[in-house]
């Protein structure tokens, strides 16, 4: 029950590019589904490795909370409070089906700050041979865009 | 909004594999309440390259149509069928309308007479000369057409004012003569009557004798079905590479959204369409939307159902 070396050295990549190059601090890899009753072996294997990760800024404002916090002026403390992100590695050779896409999210447990309800964003990290890496933050469901 | 009482359905023509609608009524119709505002392709038969400014018809996506069709607001029918049956057999609409034709040309006819003959009447009265009342006879002929229908009585000495000016005219040649001479036979047979609308050619609700098309959607249906329902607005998507533009209200009030491409639930996505999607979007102020009906093994049974079980995804950049 592992998941194949290259999506594990993928998993790796991703990690010390958000640790070297974006100051991405409590980094942690995922390779199972973090339920506290199952013991260590019997635990169910994730669709794919995931990461998790705090930037050092906040990464993303849903465009309504954008709106509300123009009118009281209060950028500045949202960007000083960082908020958990999940991350997926992908290579860009790769291809993925929105089955697979939607099993990743099912996957995902609501991280710490926030709390409650399932997790309604990731970040996709695509990695290509030069080691390069894009990010690209995948809603669940119809999420309209940011105003930037 | 006050919801009104049922509306007839709408008429939408296939012809050549496009959907057309036709009435105006029902294209604000389903801008209003359906959320389709489509494209007009409409342009002048005498100017088809003025293209700035399309009117009447609109042609809707197989999409539109299809969600039309499924809430049972509108129809489609084989407009080239239709055309052929409905030339075959006559129906009753059809005697209307011709009905209808020959009571304004009698119309036409008979106050053509009218005034022909109290022109007439005046120049004898006058007790003309037998060379001007030749020429007189002449005049319903060389005016224009619209003088003839707006000469009532009282403009009639204006006429006879306007064939003394012939008097220095050269004779006309015995061709003219002659054809002038049964002048008041021919004359009310000159009259036919063209219709300014058509109107009363249009076409009866369905059901009766029409043969309803089928619409040919695309794979991406089931995504533009769950934004349909949602009420959202959708153009097409030529503009920013995908499938349609989605529009949160009135396209004229409103930007666009996001740019959404459907797809089938286990085929294969190349990253780097994800990537140039999600690139361009972000550039445009846009999401990518990318999204597909789900399929699960048990609910293979029922998929009547088209918006509903559809799972979509939103992207953009990440600015990282």
């Amino acid at each position: 029950m592992a998941h194949p070396d290259y999506l594990t050295d993928l998993a790796s990549t991703v990690f010390e590019n958000l640790e070297s190059q974006h100051d991405w601090t409590l980094l942690e890899s995922h390779t199972h589904k973090q339920q506290s009753s199952l013991t260590e072996t019997n635990k169910t294997l994730l669709p794919r490795p995931l990461l998790t990760g705090l930037p050092p800024k906040r990464l993303y404002l849903h465009p309504d909370d954008q709106v509300e916090l123009v009118k009281t002026h209060a950028t500045y403390t949202v960007d000083e409070t960082p908020e958990m992100e999940w991350v997926v590695p992908m290579h860009l050779n790769e291809q993925f089906t929105l089955k697979q896409l939607a099993e990743v999210f099912d996957s995902l447990e609501p991280l710490e700050p926030l709390a409650k309800g399932r997790c309604k964003r990731l970040l996709m990290a695509i990695v290509h041979d030069d080691s390069t890496v894009v990010y690209y933050f995948v809603h669940d469901g119809i999420v309209k865009p940011r105003q930037n | 909004m006050t919801s009104s009482s049922p509306r007839p359905h709408v008429r939408i023509s296939k012809a050549a594999n496009r959907y057309l609608v036709f009435d105006i009524d029902d294209v604000m119709y389903l801008r209003r309440n359906h959320n389709i505002c489509s494209v007009f392709v409409g342009t002048m038969p005498q100017a088809p390259q003025q293209s700035a400014f399309m009117g009447l018809p609109i042609e809707l996506m197989a999409e539109e149509a299809q969600v039309l069709v499924e809430k049972n607001v509108a129809f489609v029918v084989d407009d080239c069928n239709y055309h052929l049956a409905r030339m075959a057999a006559a129906g009753p609409q059809d005697k209307q309308y011709l009905d209808a034709v020959k009571a304004v040309t009698s119309d036409a006819q008979r106050s053509m007479r009218e005034s022909t003959e109290a022109r007439k009447a005046m120049y004898a009265n006058k007790g003309t000369s037998k060379k001007k009342e030749k020429k007189n006879k002449k005049a319903p002929d060389t005016q224009s057409s619209e003088d003839v229908t707006d000469a009532p009585l009282a403009d009639a000495e204006e006429a006879a004012a306007a064939t003394s000016l012939f008097d220095t005219t050269p004779e006309p040649t015995s061709a003219t003569t002659t054809k002038n001479s049964p002048v008041t036979r021919e004359a009310p047979e000159a009259w036919s009557a063209t219709l300014t609308t058509s109107g009363a050619l249009l076409t009866p609700s369905p059901g009766q004798d029409e043969q309803l098309a089928s619409v040919d959607v695309p794979a991406s249906y089931p995504l533009y079905a769950h934004l349909q329902d949602k009420g959202y607005f959708m153009m097409p998507g030529l503009r920013f590479g995908c499938d349609y533009n989605v529009y949160p209200g009135d396209p004229l009030r409103f930007h666009s959204h996001f740019q959404a491409t459907g797809f089938q639930w286990n085929e294969d996505i190349k990253l780097l369409d994800l990537v140039t999607g999600g690139r361009l979007g972000t550039n445009v102020k846009k999401s990518f939307l990318i999204g597909g009906r789900v399929e699960s093994e048990e609910q293979h049974q029922d998929e009547t159902d088209t918006a509903r079980d559809v799972r979509a995804f939103s992207i953009e950049w990440a600015a990282m």
